[in-house]
């Protein structure tokens, strides 16, 4: 067996009065990076991020999976079978600050993809003291539309999960991994995708409010994949329009799930954006 | 050019290949529904039945039932069948989603067999840029 150096670990945390077991990966020395996964996805997107060596020589990389995703339960204290699991947005900033704080982590840089990048956003208005930088990946203002019933209905299964995802990438993507993009969709529990599109299409929005996010205090970079059908180039774009000091990216030849279906290719986006940050904060 | 599915030289060998395709075996699994397709004012329902396409029938009469429908311009079908197609012809749901195509009708169906018709979409790409 060729073992990876990447580690997995078990904690405790406790958010809002509740207390959740939750799984986190890392690997690496140095800046720590929080990795932000999908809704509906959990950790093991960061795969490659976090096997590649260029990447951990300078960055400590860690993936959580949010309470409900991946190897993180429900928490034993709440009957969770007896309401809808919706990802609040309130509850996802202040269980990235406290994650933070309980590894003790030094102002990390987050990077986030999808849910992962709108928060990117969120974070950097709400938090810019908590992170030196965010990289959000298919970030955008606003997406409504998207917390469609069907994501959650006992008659549609996870395939819809794997068939609609695997169409959010792009065509030139390997399909070994535009595959397990879907294949990871479609493993999560029946309400997680759509409760995670609560925070992604509805509480998410940040209109008239992106112009308040300083670069002086947090560096903001956002970058989208040519064929992201959800968070589009142009409103990744303008988003990042919005904000001053702001840096944004086009990714061509990737979709929304650039770190997974080719992390050889967004690489080559990502990495000048790390080697800048080791540099400059 | 013509889309595959309304060239009455290709249909046959077009349900072939639906049939024979491992994938939509595996995706199509206990479905059997009728699917209009349509390009402009041009129609056809490809009929499955307990997963196998038995009839792909052009120009079906107005009064023939089918469970759901996707309807395209022609130029955003020709889109959506290039072997590499473009942002946003990526599948049925991403050209639902950016407004390049229809679907219509019973949805809960639509979904539950989103596999097996983007692997359908596969075949017909092959097919087309032959």
């Amino acid at each position: 067996m060729k073992l990876e150096t990447i580690t997995g670990k078990y904690g405790n945390i406790t958010v809002h009065g509740v207390e959740y077991r939750i799984y986190f990966e890392e690997n690496g020395k140095g800046i720590p990076l929080l990795c932000q996964h999908t809704a509906g996805g959990d950790g093991r997107q960061w795969r490659h991020l976090m096997n590649d060596e260029e990447v951990t020589s300078k960055y400590r990389v860690i993936a959580v999976d949010l309470p409900y995703h991946g190897k993180s339960l429900p928490p034993e204290s709440v009957e969770w079978w007896k309401e809808e699991y919706k990802l609040t947005k309130r509850f996802f900033i202040d269980f990235l600050v406290e994650f933070s704080h309980t590894l003790g982590l030094d102002r990390p840089v987050f990077i986030g993809c999808s849910m992962g990048g709108h928060m990117a956003l969120d974070l950097a208005l709400e938090c810019p003291d908590e992170f030196r930088a965010v990289i959000g990946l298919e970030s955008a203002e606003f997406t409504p539309g998207l917390d469609i019933i069907w994501f959650n209905h006992p008659r549609i299964s996870g395939e819809f999960r794997f068939a609609n995802l695997f169409e959010s990438t792009a065509p030139s993507s390997p399909e070994k991994y535009r595959r397990e993009v879907g294949w990871v969709y479609s493993q999560s529990a029946p309400p997680v995708f759509r409760g995670d599109l609560h925070y992604y299409s509805v509480e998410h929005n940040l209109t008239g409010q992106l112009e308040r996010i300083d670069t002086s205090r947090i560096a903001v970079y956002l970058l989208c994949g040519e064929y992201d059908f959800a968070s589009t180039p142009e409103m990744c774009r303008q988003a990042a329009s919005k904000i001053k000091g702001a840096k944004y990216t086009e990714m061509k030849g990737l979709g929304h799930f650039p770190v997974v279906e080719n992390y050889r290719l967004c690489k080559t986006y990502l990495m000048p954006i790390l080697e800048e940050i080791t540099k400059i904060h | 050019m013509r889309v595959v599915f309304l060239d009455s030289s290709k249909v046959e060998h077009l349900r072939n290949a639906i049939n024979n395709d491992a994938e939509f075996k595996l995706a199509a699994r206990y479905m059997s529904e009728d699917i209009l397709l349509e390009v402009n004012d041009s129609r056809c329902i490809v009929k499955v039945r307990d997963s196998v396409v038995t009839e792909i029938k052009l120009d079906p009469p107005s009064e023939d039932h089918w469970s759901f429908s996707i309807k395209a311009t022609a130029d955003s079908w020709d889109k959506l069948l290039q072997s590499s197609p473009p942002p946003f012809y990526t599948g049925l749901n991403a050209g639902m989603i950016r407004g390049n195509l229809q679907i219509i009708g019973n949805m809960e169906v639509a979904f539950a067999y989103l596999w097996a018709m983007n692997r359908m979409l596969d075949i017909m790409k092959q097919l087309q840029n032959k």
